[in-house]
C-alpha cells in the first residue's frame, strides 16, 4: 500500500515537473535582435538590390555589389529593421549621395542575428483554391483584416514619403 | 458487295480479301460517324474525360509528358512566383498590388538571373508618375541584362497610361513601355461542356483579323522569345483559327519543390483500377500544384523559408535561367482557373502549364483535330484506325462462325435459358419476379457500389448454370469463342494503344480518342451496327444479279 502511494506521489511529481518545463523558445525575430550587423553577402557573385525611403513608402534605389556597399569588406551596422526582412544600413552613399537611408533584404545578406538563431523550418503556405460567389470590397480606405503575419510598429510610425500619393494602409496588428 | 472479290474466292458464301476489306471499311465509316456525332455536344465530354484519365494515370511519366525538371537540365524550368497578402505585408503594402511593389519585386527577381519574367497582373489602376517611372527604370535595367519582361494586357491600349508618364532613364533618354515590357494576352479558354481549361489559346484576336495579327498568349510569346528573330516561331504557332488553342498536358503530381511549403501531399498516384471499381478516377482537389512555386514572402524574407540555403543555393538552383511567372494568390480576387486534375488553381498556373507544355514538346504541342489543317487528313487517320478494328472484329466473327456453334460466347445457351425460365416459373409468380428484378435494378442504379458486386454475382451464377445444363460439346465451343474474343480484344487494345501513341507522338493529337475506339471494339458497337453489312450484302447481290442478267441480255 505504502509502495503504491510512493509511486503515485513520484508519478505526480514527474508529471508536475514535465508540465512546468517551458517549451523550447522560438529563435528571436530578426528585428528583435540588438546590435545586429550585416556580415556579408550570402552569395558573392550576386548583386544586392537596395531600396531607399522610409517603410512602407520605399523605392528602388540601385543594385550594387557587396564591394560597393562595404568597400572595406567590413560588417555594416543595422540602423533600422522592418518586418523582419528589410535592414537599413548605415552607409547611405552606395547609390549616390541623395538617396537617404538604404535598405537591403535579409534574403541577400548574412547577419549576426541569423548566426545566433538556430535553424528552423519553412512556414507552411496555402494556395487560395476556393471560388467565392461574393464581391470583394476594393475600397482603398478599407482596413484589411488581420492575417497570419505580424506587423511591426515601424509600419505605423513611418512617415509618408510622398504626400501626393496615398500610401498603402498598413495592416492592423493582431 | 465485293462481287468480284467473291468470285475471286471461288464463288463461295464468304467474301474474298477485297470484299472483306470493303465490308470493314463500311463498318468503320459508320463507327467514325458515331465517334464524331456531336449533336447536343454529347460526344465532347467523353473525349475530354478520356483525355483527363490518360493524364491522371500516366501524366507523371516522361514518355507521355517530358516536362522540364531538375532531371532534364537541358530544358529551362518554369517557376511560378506567388505574391500574396503576406508578401505585400513584408513591404507594408496591400492588395491590389501597388506598382511600387512590382518595381521592388522585379529588382529582387533580378538577383535570381532568370531567363524571363512575366507579370500576370493587369496594371490598370491609376498610379503616380514616380511609381510608373520607377517600374520602367527597373524593367529597363533588367532588359539590358538580357532578362525578357512580359506584361499581361487585355488590349494594346492597356499600356498607354504607363507611357503617358513620359519617363526618362538614367541617361535622360525616354523610356517607353514597349521597350521594357512585351505585352501578352492572358485570355483563358474553357471547354463548353464542363468549363474546364484544357485548351490554351495561341493568340487573342478577332474573327476578322488575319492569323498572327493579335496579341500572342503569354506562354506562346515567352516560348518564342521577345526578339524579332522569334517571328518564325510565332508565325508557326499562331497560324490557326481565331478560337484555336493547344491542349494542355497535366501531371497529377505536385512538383517536389512545393513539398517544402505545401500542407497537402505532392505525391498523387491514381490507378486505372479505381475507375473499374467505381471510385474517383481523377485526383481530388490538390493544393500542391504541378509547377514549382516560390512564394514571394519566402523570397523577400529568409525567416519565412530558411531552407533555401545559407547561400541561397536552393533558390538559385530553382530560378537560375528559368522562366518566372509572377502571379497573385489572394482570397476573393477571382483569378482562378478550373483545371482537369487539380480542380481550382490561381490563374497564373494556366500560363505556367502551357509554357511547360511548349518546352516539353519543343514548341509542338498537342492540338485537336478540329483545329488542324488539312482537317480531313486527321479524320482519315481516325477512319484508318477504325478500319483495322473493324477488320479484327469481322475476322473474329468469321472464326467464330467457322465452328458448329455459331452464337456469341456471351450469349445464354438454349438449355440454360430453359433451365432458368422453368426454375423461375416453378418458384415465382410473374408479378413477383418482375417486381423483384425491378427493385434489384433500382438498387443497383442508386447504389454504385452494388453494381460491380451484382454484375460479378450474376456472371458467376450464369456460368454455374451453363456448366450444369449445357452439353459438353457446346461448352467447348463456347470456350473456344471466348478465347477468340479475348484474343481479338487483346489485338484491338494493342491497335488502339499504337494508334493513340502514333497520334500523340507524331501527329500531335491529344490522347482523347482511346475511349471511343475501345467502346467500338469491346462493347458491342460493331455487333449492333453490323446490320449495315447485311444491307450492303443485299445491295451487292442485287447489283451482281443485275449486271449478270444484263450480260445475258
Amino acid at each position: 500500500m505504502s509502495r503504491r502511494l510512493v509511486l503515485m506521489v513520484l508519478a505526480a511529481a514527474l508529471h508536475a515537473a514535465a508540465a512546468a518545463d517551458p517549451p523550447a523558445a522560438p529563435p528571436p525575430k530578426l528585428c528583435a535582435v540588438l546590435n545586429n550587423r550585416i556580415l556579408g553577402p550570402r552569395s558573392a557573385d550576386r548583386p544586392l538590390p537596395l531600396l531607399q525611403g522610409h517603410p512602407p513608402a520605399l523605392r528602388t534605389a540601385c543594385v550594387v555589389s557587396w564591394r560597393t556597399l562595404s568597400p572595406g569588406n567590413q560588417p555594416l551596422a543595422v540602423t533600422d529593421c522592418y518586418q523582419d526582412s528589410l535592414l537599413q544600413v548605415a552607409d547611405a552613399a552606395a547609390c549616390g549621395t541623395a538617396t537617404g537611408p538604404l535598405w537591403v533584404s535579409s534574403r541577400w545578406v548574412v547577419t549576426s542575428a541569423e548566426l545566433q538563431a538556430g535553424a528552423h523550418s519553412p512556414a507552411c503556405q496555402l494556395l487560395e483554391t476556393g471560388a467565392w460567389a461574393g464581391t470583394r470590397d476594393f475600397e482603398v480606405a478599407c482596413k484589411p483584416q488581420p492575417r497570419d503575419f505580424e506587423v511591426k510598429p515601424e509600419a505605423a510610425k513611418a512617415p509618408a514619403a510622398d504626400s501626393t500619393k496615398a500610401a498603402p494602409a498598413a495592416p492592423s496588428p493582431k | 458487295m465485293g462481287g468480284s472479290a467473291r468470285r475471286a474466292a471461288g464463288g463461295g458464301g464468304r467474301p474474298g480479301p477485297v470484299g472483306s476489306a470493303l465490308q470493314s471499311l463500311l463498318l468503320a465509316s459508320v463507327a467514325l460517324f458515331f465517334l464524331n456525332f456531336n449533336i447536343l455536344g454529347t460526344a465532347s465530354p467523353s473525349k475530354r474525360f478520356s483525355q483527363d484519365l490518360v493524364y491522371a494515370w500516366f501524366g507523371n511519366e516522361a514518355w507521355l509528358y517530358p516536362r522540364p525538371s531538375p532531371e532534364h537540365p537541358a530544358k529551362p524550368r518554369v517557376v511560378v512566383v506567388m505574391i500574396d497578402d503576406a508578401a505585400l505585408a513584408l513591404r507594408g503594402a496591400h492588395w491590389p498590388v501597388p506598382l511600387q511593389f512590382h518595381a521592388q519585386f522585379l529588382a529582387e527577381l533580378e538577383v535570381l538571373k532568370p531567363r524571363a519574367i512575366m507579370l500576370d497582373f493587369l496594371l490598370l489602376d491609376p498610379a503616380t508618375a514616380d511609381d510608373i517611372c520607377d517600374l520602367l527604370r527597373v524593367g529597363s535595367r533588367l532588359r539590358q541584362q538580357g532578362i525578357a519582361l512580359y506584361l499581361a494586357v487585355t488590349q494594346p491600349a492597356d499600356l498607354q497610361h504607363l507611357d503617358a508618364a513620359a519617363c526618362r532613364g538614367e541617361g535622360g533618354a525616354r523610356v517607353s513601355t514597349a521597350a521594357v515590357f512585351t505585352p501578352v494576352s492572358v485570355q483563358r479558354q474553357a471547354d463548353g461542356s464542363d468549363f474546364v481549361s484544357r485548351r490554351y489559346p495561341f493568340e487573342q484576336r478577332t474573327e476578322t483579323s488575319p492569323p498572327g495579327s493579335g496579341i500572342p498568349s503569354a506562354a506562346v510569346r515567352m516560348y518564342c522569345g521577345p526578339d524579332p528573330g522569334a517571328h518564325a516561331c510565332m508565325g508557326r504557332l499562331t497560324n490557326a483559327a481565331p478560337d484555336a488553342g493547344f491542349e494542355l498536358a497535366w501531371s497529377p503530381q505536385g512538383d517536389p519543390f512545393n513539398q517544402r511549403w505545401s500542407h497537402a501531399s505532392c505525391i498523387e498516384s491514381i490507378s486505372p483500377m479505381r475507375a473499374v471499381l467505381n471510385e474517383p478516377a481523377l485526383p481530388r482537389e490538390s493544393a500542391c500544384p504541378p509547377v514549382a512555386t516560390l512564394f514571394a514572402s519566402a523570397l523577400l524574407s529568409p525567416e519565412v523559408d530558411p531552407t533555401l540555403g545559407a547561400q541561397n543555393e536552393a533558390l538559385f538552383a530553382l530560378a537560375d535561367g528559368a522562366f518566372l511567372l509572377v502571379g497573385g494568390n489572394f482570397r476573393g480576387s477571382g483569378d482562378l482557373v478550373t483545371t482537369p486534375l487539380h480542380t481550382l488553381l490561381p490563374g497564373v498556373y494556366y500560363h505556367a502549364v502551357a509554357l511547360e507544355n511548349l518546352v516539353a514538346f519543343h514548341g509542338e504541342p498537342k492540338v485537336r483535330k478540329e483545329f488542324r489543317s488539312p482537317r480531313l487528313a486527321f479524320y482519315l487517320y481516325d477512319l484508318l484506325v477504325l478500319w483495322v478494328l473493324a477488320a479484327i472484329f469481322l475476322l473474329r466473327q468469321r472464326w467464330v462462325h467457322r465452328g458448329d456453334y455459331a452464337h456469341s460466347p456471351f450469349e445464354l445457351s438454349t438449355a440454360a435459358r430453359t433451365s432458368i425460365a422453368s426454375t423461375m416459373a416453378r418458384q415465382l409468380p410473374t408479378p413477383v419476379w418482375i417486381i423483384g428484378a425491378a427493385v434489384l435494378l433500382l438498387l443497383m442504379s442508386a447504389f454504385h457500389s452494388l453494381q460491380l458486386i451484382a454484375v460479378a454475382s450474376i456472371i458467376a451464377a450464369l456460368v454455374v448454370v451453363e456448366i450444369r445444363v449445357s452439353p459438353a460439346a457446346e461448352t467447348h465451343e463456347r470456350l473456344r469463342g471466348l478465347a477468340l474474343y479475348l484474343t481479338a480484344l487483346g489485338l484491338s487494345l494493342a491497335v488502339i494503344a499504337l494508334a493513340v501513341w502514333i497520334g500523340y507522338r507524331w501527329l500531335r493529337l491529344p490522347p482523347g480518342d482511346w475511349l471511343g475506339y475501345f467502346s467500338f471494339a469491346a462493347f458491342g458497337f460493331f455487333v449492333a451496327h453490323s446490320a449495315i453489312l447485311e444491307f450492303g450484302r443485299r445491295v451487292d447481290e442485287l447489283y451482281v444479279a443485275r449486271t449478270s442478267g444484263g450480260g445475258k441480255q
